[in-house]
């Protein structure tokens, strides 16, 4: 391995590049204008926790297209201009490519979770609330998720930046990504019950496999997690109270972990691959 | 000891063959030139050292190491100014120089590359806003990082103006002399005439000759060509001389009134017979001692730019 370099010269193209500074003020911001309205507008008491819950719709929405927009052209950029010919005529090979701009862009996307989150605690906990030593550790277990989530997303765009030679198919599908799964996946359901009812198998709900994979996607996952884990903290099961063991908490867990690994590795297995 | 050694190597894309069967080995030390038109197969085949391209048969092995499984290793060894190559725009000459350093560990210092290359002076701009020239002049710098043991050039003088063709070429001998293999491609003879030590000529993915400048200049011998103004050429005519003894070859011209053919003296007479013969109206010719140049439009089925 010899990413490092690769790395380096990347967090210097990123860091000189408008787009990618404004993407990371932009979290950053959202995150501390959340913090600053949560103390002054919730009715209940004012917690790191309850926060975590107050800012899901927000990070659901906006992290998707940070992730999405810093990944999408990292490589395909580079393949479509030739710059990834001079890069890999240099010692180094495919892999050290995926991982430097892993690393190089994910700078920017982990500063701006946790720059944008520890501020926004600060703001949350500063005139009325409270923090102790538990919710400390709650809170950065919160921050690790929320980087994960983030890091799905750019790993997802980082996927498509491998997989396609052009541009535009990289960033019509990284759009497609975003529009299914974050604008209009709230409709999904409805569709499938419609769908699953016509066929005779469904009556008014999803049945459990059908809710498992409605579920399954990452800003749901996202979504349940924080709420099961912080908002309401233990108090409230996952998706009910007796349901069958693969919609549990920990199975979501487990999927989440899975949004990771899989699309990255896919698209990093297909570059290997082929021709450039 | 072998620096490049090119065993049967064949790349399809479907239907397209851009390599055929092509085997040759380039030995430490030499200059080689890797000659042929546009289109003929030479990038494919330094797409396929670099690892860019996976070829559909044979292997390439440089220094030993095998370009497709250990090409990092490979590369470690080679300087390279690829073909369709884009520098980064935001970074600056120096900060460009600094990467190739640490990725080859090199010790050099920027400044003195980007002197020996010739645009110091633009060292902390942007190479956004380089020139061709200027750009082509920063990657060649980049290949010179660590002393490597092989350079790999694909098109060189491409975006050079003749002074700065010049200087390339003495750089190449500067490298040479150190005691590095160079191995260029051009699609231009002068060039390869000009500092090579042997060459080889790709013409349609096929390697059509390989030898020494010397080589292929007694290979021509003492021939003569031949210039003859025709009307019509039918397409048995040329096959029928280039049957005869003595002839080399036979082409069309590329304005097709024309026939030319490489020959020893003595058949200059039996090819104007076996032209007539063939019910072809010889209108005028001419005779030339024939030159590399014309070997390689030979070669290269008179295409030339």
């Amino acid at each position: 391995m010899n990413w490092q370099p690769v790395a380096r010269k990347d967090y210097l193209e990123a860091i000189d590049s408008r787009v990618i500074r404004y993407l990371t003020y932009l979290f950053v911001i959202a995150c501390l204008i959340g913090g600053y309205i949560f103390p002054v507008t919730t009715t209940g008491a004012v917690t790191t926790n309850r926060f975590a819950g107050f800012m899901t719709g927000a990070i659901g929405l906006l992290l998707p297209l940070v992730g999405l927009l810093l990944g999408y052209n990292a490589i395909v950029g580079e393949r479509s201009s030739g710059r990834l010919n001079l890069l890999l005529s240099l010692p180094h090979n495919r892999r050290d490519v995926v991982v430097g701009k892993l690393l190089g862009r994910g700078l920017f996307l982990a500063a701006a979770v946790i720059v944008g989150l520890v501020g926004a605690a600060a703001l949350v906990i500063y005139p009325f609330g409270s923090f102790g030593i538990g919710p400390a550790v709650d809170y950065m277990v919160y921050i690790g998720l929320t980087l994960l989530f983030g890091a799905i997303f750019f790993g997802i765009g980082l996927a498509l930046s491998t997989v396609t030679a052009s541009k535009q198919v990289a960033t019509l599908s990284a759009f497609g990504v975003f529009f299914v799964f974050v604008v209009i996946w709230d409709v999904v359901e409805p569709a499938m019950i419609f769908a699953l009812e016509r066929v005779g198998l469904a009556t008014g709900e999803l049945p459990n496999w059908a809710l498992f994979v409605y579920e399954a996607q990452p800003v749901r996952l996202y979504e349940r997690i924080i709420a099961v884990f912080f908002e309401e903290q233990g108090t409230a099961a996952y998706l009910g109270t007796d349901t069958t063991w693969y919609l549990s908490e920990w199975v979501a867990i487990a999927l989440f972990l899975l949004w990771v690994v899989v699309p990255l590795w896919v698209g990093y297995r297909r570059f290997n691959r082929g021709d450039l | 000891m072998v620096a490049i050694d090119v065993q049967e190597v064949s790349k399809r894309y479907g239907t397209l063959t851009a390599l055929d069967r092509v085997s040759f080995s380039v030995e430490e030390g030499e200059i080689f030139g890797f000659l042929g038109p546009n289109g003929a197969g030479k990038s494919t085949m330094i797409n396929i050292f670099l690892d860019f391209v996976r070829p559909t048969e044979g292997d390439v092995r440089i220094f030993g190491y095998d370009c497709q499984q250990d090409g990092k290793l490979a590369r470690e060894r080679m300087g390279v100014l690829p073909e369709g190559y884009a520098v980064y725009e935001r970074l600056t000459g120096r900060q460009h120089i600094e990467f190739a350093i640490d990725s080859k560990g090199g010790d050099e210092e920027p400044m003195e590359l980007l002197h020996r290359v010739g645009i110091a002076d633009a060292a902390d701009r942007k190479a956004g806003g380089y020139s061709k020239g200027m750009a082509q002049r920063l990657v060649l710098a980049m290949a010179l990082v660590g002393e490597p043991d092989l350079l790999i050039l694909d098109e060189p003088t491409t975006g050079l103006d003749p002074n700065g063709a010049r200087e390339m070429r003495n750089i190449i001998r500067e490298e040479n002399e150190r005691g590095a293999t160079v191995f260029f491609s051009s699609h231009i003879l002068e060039q390869v005439e000009a500092v090579c030590d042997r060459v080889g000529i790709l013409n349609e993915g096929e390697l059509v000759a390989i030898d020494t400048i010397a080589g292929l200049r007694e290979s021509i011998g003492g021939g003569t060509k031949l210039s003859i103004q025709v009307d019509v050429v039918p397409d048995t005519a040329l096959h029928s001389i280039r049957q005869l003894p003595g002839v080399e070859t036979a082409w069309l011209a590329e304005d097709e009134d024309r026939i030319e053919v490489t020959c020893v003296d003595d058949a200059k007479m039996d090819v104007l017979v076996a032209l007539h013969d063939a019910g072809v109206d010889v209108q005028n010719f001419r005779t030339d001692e024939a030159s590399l140049e014309d070997m390689f439009a030979e070669y290269t089925g008179g295409g030339r730019e």
